[in-house]
């Protein structure tokens, strides 16, 4: 028969007009602007098309989401910012785009170089987000973002003041990265300080 | 959603019994007001981006909300270019065309790493490196590509700008002529920019210094 692949078709379009409004009556009133409602329909029982009413509620993005970078510190003992990059540049050569610039820094009296960056520029204009630098990064000193409100009125290259963020922020946002690499680093340090231990 | 507070409040003391009978506001805030809530885009779209654009546009993220939800197919009845994608050389004279036929007032929103600085292509033979070389840009959105999230915050951005405009200083009601007329770049082996065409003349006038070119 002709025209049944319409109906079908129809009927599919149909089901889903008909469910979005079951499923609102089912949820009344928590549907939409409460976190609940936001992750019911995040997961795979919501049914229906909804709408995400985006500035008053935003989808909870995946820990893996890839943003613009931004460098980790670890808060130092006097309050200080104690800035996890080295400088070693390893990032900024896998960088595929070649986004990443960083100024190294020497000792003023001896003139060596000092693991510690000077200034390190992202141009997120150029950065597409690939997550290279995360992945190669020996320290974990630079990481995914996941905050996408970034847009502005010029153009965005972000020095080290706006790209440092500190270690409980990266807690925050990709909690299980964060356990992953704080035990690795710990399982690193007791692995050298035995090892230090052995040799003396 | 709309939030008419500020638009309520021009600096005048409104008495108490008197609030929910009268309003003032400013011609400004009225102009603007209006504006921002029906920014009407062109449907125009380059790369990858385009697609979250039109994700953007559709029914989940829903751009209606903002008054952005007639994506016109002409630049003649739109406000707004969004170019959504990597620009190459051979686009860039057709965006410019098009911005010029854009009535203002008019907006650029560069969308994505390529239209604001060239992206992973900066370095590349075809791809313009930044859009704002050639047509003005209000808002960059970084990302590659942006999610239909992040583009509707650039768009918020945009409206937010629209907001701090004067009628008094904005460029359409000045005198003169009604609008920007961009000069259309030049498609050849290195992209010609007819504004800088006098200097362009004045390096190639001058006799070869071997030491400036040395550095240059």
């Amino acid at each position: 028969m002709y025209g049944k692949g319409i109906i079908k078709g129809l009927g599919v379009t149909l089901k889903r007009f008909a469910d979005t409004y079951l499923d609102d009556i089912q949820w009344w009133g928590r549907r939409y602007y409460k976190a609940e409602g936001i992750a019911h329909r995040s997961s795979k029982d919501t049914r229906g098309v909804f709408t995400v009413q985006y500035p008053e509620e935003k989808l909870p993005v995946p820990e893996e989401f890839r943003y613009v970078p931004f460098l980790v510190y670890d808060d130092g003992t006097d309050g200080g910012k104690e800035v996890r990059c080295t400088s070693c540049g390893i990032c900024a050569k896998v960088c595929p785009p070649q986004c990443i610039w960083i100024v190294r820094s020497n000792d003023p009296q001896t003139g060596r170089p000092i693991p510690e960056p000077t200034e390190f520029f992202i141009d997120a204009d150029i950065c597409m987000n690939c997550g290279f630098c995360a992945e190669y990064c020996p320290f974990d000193a630079i990481i995914m973002d996941h905050d996408y409100e970034i847009a502005s009125y010029q153009r965005n290259v972000f020095n080290m003041q706006q790209l440092l963020k500190p270690a409980s922020y990266y807690k925050s946002i990709r909690p299980l990265n964060y356990q992953r690499n704080d035990e690795e680093r710990r399982a690193k340090e007791a692995a050298k300080a035995a090892k230090a231990g052995a040799a003396s | 959603m709309t939030d008419n507070k500020e638009l309520n409040s021009p600096g005048y003391e409104i008495p108490e019994d008197l609030q929910h009978a009268v309003s003032i506001t400013t011609i400004d805030r009225l102009y603007n007001w209006g504006r921002r809530w029906s920014v009407w885009p062109m449907m125009f779209g380059l790369a990858c981006c385009a697609i979250e654009m039109i994700a953007a546009q559709a029914a989940r993220y829903d751009l209606a909300r903002f008054g952005m939800e007639v994506m016109r197919p002409s630049p003649r009845q739109s406000d707004l270019m969004i170019v959504a994608g990597t620009v190459t050389k051979k686009m860039i004279p057709a965006i410019v065309r098009l911005y010029n036929q854009m009535p203002e007032p008019k907006y650029v929103v560069a969308m994505g790493a390529c239209a604001s600085g060239g992206g992973p292509f900066k370095e590349g033979y075809n791809v313009v490196a930044g859009v704002d070389k050639f047509v003005p840009v209000d808002v960059y959105i970084p990302g590659c590509p942006p999610t239909p999230q992040a583009l509707t915050a650039g768009l918020m951005k945009l409206q937010e700008k629209i907001d701090k405009e004067s009628i008094r200083k904005v460029r359409w009601y000045q005198k003169g002529a009604d609008s920007v007329e961009l000069p259309i770049p030049v498609l050849g082996p290195d992209l010609m920019d007819p504004r800088r065409y006098n200097e362009i003349k004045m390096l190639a006038a001058k006799p070869a210094e071997p030491a400036t070119e040395s550095k240059a």
